[in-house]
């Protein structure tokens, strides 16, 4: 008897315990971890593969090879299907785009000031899209917190779209999980899968998968050959080099 | 026929019982009616243009579009602006809209001198607020085409905010659920709402209403016309209940068969309880006439006189609506016709064996003789039918060429007719649905939409030129203001990479312009997944059965000329299909009419044994259409598609008084072998029985006045007044003719 309840305080000693080391990292804490795992790198190259699946179960894909330089500068250049082979997208700090069209041999900048857009078809919309912290964009709240992972919710701190995200983190290396959108009437819109893999380093987000839950759409984007700090420069990110 | 009424009168309690198990089956089956309001469904699947557009619309989504306009003096202020936003945001988060579009929210692109500059129309976090932005804001709205007239009103005092709704979604409730929460927000702007799917829910309103307010109204006039006429409570009882079954049965077998409730069948139960309950009242007024020491004997008798007569009103009638079946153009007017037919059968099969199944054992008949009570000289014999029997046996020339003037003068009004295909005229002037598209058409170019579909490859500039010119000549018909096409989307973008606003010559460049398309939510209501189809969308702003005329005329010949082998072009939407439907209106009006006259001539040949006798009966009731047609056409009531129906149906049910005469007359003729005798007979006798007839359909029918939807108002009349004129042609016009024709050579019974 005695020994049962030795047992019984000292198993409650490690819930009380565990639980106390969960609320000591407070929900800043964990998403400027998560923001680390994300954007530590300087900078990062691979080959992105988009494929967009209808409400049918109709697939289409295209491929891009990306270079993105801290969270502001990126290039991606299409290189399939054939048809959009060459097209390439320049982003700039300050909402600035480039687009280029190889059949027109020129280019035309794009100043866009509606992020709430889908970026050209897929399910992401140009705010999804940006590599800025969550933690300059967001206020977190812990939700809760599981054997594998702490559940936050991010209330927009600008102007948004969305009334919250709801994002699931992962215990033990702080990379997200899955991510679900709601609109201002508190709707479930979109929600997001992250499959993550060691590279090098970094963690690499191989695969998000985007789900559209009105349309009823999803984009796929696949990560593949990805290096990281490989020391592009700044001369990677211009006109110049986007009609290349 | 003997053998037969005996039959029915040994097995009255298997038929009792027999009777109340369908009715419980069929009773328990109307829980699950539904109401299709959706007008669309009707069109037929055999027209090319009906057919395209049912397609068209369900695959491009345009017949799911609502809309909302709110109504002000200046739509350009800050408050206004700011309800705007409201409703906006209030649709966005609806759940079961996909896309909402509207002043606040709608994406503009401009061409600025570096490049492209894709922003919002206005910056919906912070709304124009002071004057100058204002008059900036109103400058450039009405200095593009895409806006000034579709989004804001030329006058600039509505504004219009359109939502898509997701495919899986229940389109009628969530506009009926939006409609409640827009309503909800307590805006100072006037609200209307537009668009098929807030149409729908209000038809499907109206239905409802006009059946729980109309049935009941019928019933009780039709009892309280029973009570003054039998002065017995079986007598009210006994065809009320008939009509009831027959309603229950015809609606049971209608969910049974999977048909639904629509703006013309809702009509079926006051049809019925007008119609059905006819042939009770004959077989009562039979059995309450033979009266017998032994009551089963009196029944017997009494049933077997009835039968035939009652199975050929019945018959007629039935014929009047089946014939709807060949050439009505929508849908839901055939059936409307089969379920009419089929409830007029249940009701006559129900009178021969339920009435005296029940009068039998109930023992509701009375065995008391009354010898030798001389007629009661009643009002309707003394004022009307005995002063009629002198005037028409003193002037029957007189008499006939009064009735020639008449016919002459309505024939004037036939070439007077109209006819009406536009659905917003279905509705009251006050009515929420027409006010609403009365404002569509005054501040938005209308709401009836036009589709123009091109099957080829969609990224050949090609097909997008065909698409552009086809747009461009669209646009010289003074009722189209706006069209919108994946081409001119394509110009949009070319111009945005600086190479003017056209369709580049190489499909490369178009592929490329399509990647800055891609995914936008306009899209699918542009361009098939498959880019093998793509439509141009547009409004016509008349609703003038003429206008439209020449408008799908003009743009079937230029799609004639310019579909390619690559490009196969073709035109459909409202214009298109209202054309059609007005040609078929006077179409299936002829057709319907010819086959009524042909089988009820037939039938009453066949049954009298006489050709002549046969023509004789039908003079009344083609005067009764003549004069019908004259009234419309005087009255200015337009031929659509419910009033179509009225001709066929007096022609069904006004038949029946001439019968009553004809028969009537044949039967005495042989008793007396005296002509002249045997017409006064027949009208002091008949007379009475028809007027009563008369007054009950008639009043049943006028009950319709009532309902909500003009149509159904104007059908009501028509039929009452046709009742009016097939009653008064049976005991006037009949009458001369045969006291004219005896004159000239005898007249024999058959």
């Amino acid at each position: 008897m005695k020994q049962k309840i030795q047992t019984a305080i000292f198993t409650m000693l490690i819930v009380a315990g565990s639980l106390f080391s969960v609320t000591a990292q407070d929900a800043s804490t964990i998403l400027k971890n998560m923001d680390d795992v994300m954007y530590s790198p300087k900078d990062l190259t691979g080959v992105n593969k988009i494929i967009l699946i209808d409400k049918n179960g109709k697939q289409e894909s295209r491929e891009a090879t990306v270079q993105q330089k801290g969270n502001d500068m990126r290039m991606l250049r299409f290189t399939a299907p054939a048809s959009q082979a060459g097209i390439a997208v320049l982003s700039l700090p300050n909402d600035v785009m480039y687009l280029y069209l190889p059949a027109f041999g020129k280019e035309r900048r794009i100043s866009t000031s509606v992020k709430s857009q889908n970026f050209a078809g897929t399910d992401f919309s140009y705010d999804d899209m940006e590599a800025k912290p969550y933690t300059n964009k967001y206020t977190p709240k812990l939700l809760k917190t599981d054997a594998t992972g702490f559940v936050l919710e991010l209330t927009p701190k600008g102007q948004s779209d969305y009334s919250k995200l709801v994002v699931t983190i992962n215990k033990a290396n702080f990379y997200p999980e899955a991510m679900d959108y709601y609109d201002k009437g508190n709707n479930k819109v979109k929600e997001a899968k992250y499959i993550f893999k060691k590279v090098g380093n970094y963690w690499n987000a191989e695969e998000i998968e985007m789900t559209d839950l009105k349309k009823n759409h999803k984009t796929k984007m696949q990560m593949s050959d990805v290096k990281y700090d490989t020391g592009l420069s700044n001369d990677e990110f211009t006109v110049r080099k986007l009609k290349q | 026929m003997n053998r037969f009424a005996e039959g029915i009168v040994k097995l009255k309690w298997l038929i009792i019982i027999a009777v109340l198990g369908l009715t419980v089956f069929f009773g328990y089956q109307i829980k699950f009616i539904t109401i299709n309001s959706d007008i669309i469904s009707s069109l037929p699947d055999d027209d090319p243009a009906a057919k395209l557009y049912k397609s068209i619309g369900n695959q491009f989504g345009g017949n799911d579009i609502g809309m909302i306009v709110l109504e002000t003096d200046n739509v350009f202020k800050v408050e206004v602006l700011k309800h705007v936003k409201q409703v906006t945001d209030s649709l966005m988060v609806t759940k079961g809209v996909s896309t909402v579009t509207s002043l606040t929210n709608v994406l503009d692109i401009k061409n600025a001198e570096f490049g492209i500059e894709i922003g919002k129309l206005v910056d919906e976090y912070d709304l124009p607020n002071t004057q100058e932005q204002l008059d900036s804001l109103k400058k450039y709205v009405f200095s593009k085409d895409s806006y000034k007239g579709s989004i804001v009103s030329k006058d600039a005092t509505a504004t219009l905010v359109l939502f898509t709704m997701e495919d899986n979604a229940d389109k009628q409730l969530i506009a009926k659920g939006i409609r409640h929460k827009i309503e909800g927000l307590n805006l100072p702007e006037t609200l209307y709402f537009g668009g098929l799917p807030m149409m729908m829910n209000d038809v499907s309103d109206l239905i409802l209403d006009d059946i729980i307010w109309l049935v009941p109204i019928v019933f009780v006039i039709i009892a309280f016309i029973l009570l003054i006429s039998f002065r017995s409570l079986h007598g009210v009882v006994l065809p009320l209940l008939i009509a009831g079954l027959s309603v229950i049965w015809t609606l049971g077998i209608m969910v049974v068969t999977g048909y639904e409730l629509t703006i013309i069948s809702n009509v079926i139960p006051v049809v019925l309880l007008a119609v059905g309950s006819a042939y009770a009242i004959h077989v009562i007024n039979s059995i309450n006439e033979n009266k017998l020491e032994n009551r089963k004997h009196a029944l017997i008798k009494a049933l077997s006189f009835i039968i035939v007569p009652v199975i050929l009103a019945a018959a007629t009638t039935a014929i009047g609506f089946i014939s709807f079946v060949f050439g009505a153009y929508l849908t839901m007017i055939k059936d409307f016709g089969i379920f009419t037919a089929i409830g007029t059968l249940i009701a006559v099969v129900l009178s021969i064996f339920l009435v005296p199944s029940l009068i039998s054992a109930f023992s509701l008949n009375s065995k008391r003789i009354d010898k030798e009570k001389p007629a009661r000289k009643t009002i309707l014999s003394n004022v009307i039918l005995h002063p009629l029997v002198t005037l028409l046996f003193k002037h029957p020339k007189y008499s006939l060429v009064a009735w020639a003037i008449f016919l002459l003068v309505s024939s004037v009004g036939i070439f007077q007719i109209k006819t009406s295909v536009n659905m917003s005229e279905y509705f009251k002037k006050d009515n929420p649905t027409r006010v609403s598209e009365d404002i569509m058409q005054q501040k938005f170019g209308g709401s009836q939409p036009v589709f123009i579909v091109f099957e080829g490859d969609m990224q050949s500039p090609e097909v997008l030129k065909l698409m552009i010119s086809t747009e461009k000549f669209m646009k010289t018909d003074p009722n189209i203001t706006v069209t919108q096409s994946v081409a001119g989307l394509i110009e949009q973008m070319n111009d945005a990479m600086g190479e003017g606003k056209r369709i580049p010559n190489e499909k490369a460049k178009v592929e490329q312009l399509w990647f800055l398309l891609d995914g936008q939510d306009i899209m699918p209501q542009l361009v098939s997944d498959e880019l093998d189809k793509g439509i141009i969308q547009s409004k016509f702003a008349s609703v003038e059965s003429r206008e439209m005329e020449v408008f799908t005329v003009k743009m079937n010949q230029f799609i004639t000329e310019n579909s390619t082998e690559n490009c196969k072009i073709s035109l459909t939407g409202m214009p298109s299909v209202y054309v059609k439907l007005n040609q078929s209106l006077i179409k299936s009006q002829y057709n319907s009419l010819i086959i009524a006259v042909l089988m009820v001539l037939l039938i009453i040949g066949l049954i009298l044994r006489s050709g002549s006798k046969g023509v004789f009966a039908t003079i009344p009731i083609i005067s009764t259409i003549i004069i019908l047609f004259g009234f419309m056409g005087f009255a200015g009531i337009s031929l659509d598609i419910a009033t179509v129906l009225v001709a066929s149906i007096a022609l069904g049910i006004g038949i029946d008084y001439s019968i009553h005469v004809i028969t009537s007359f044949n039967n005495y003729l042989q008793e007396s072998g005296d002509a002249e005798q045997s017409i006064e007979k027949t009208i002091m006798t008949s007379g009475k029985a028809i007027i009563i007839n008369v007054t009950a359909v008639a009043a049943g029918f006028l009950v319709l006045l009532f309902s909500q939807m003009v149509p159904l108002q104007n059908f009501g009349l028509l039929v009452a007044i046709s009742m009016f004129g097939s009653g008064f042609g049976a005991l006037t016009l009949l009458p001369v003719i045969l006291i004219l024709a005896n004159r000239k050579r005898k007249l024999k019974a058959n």
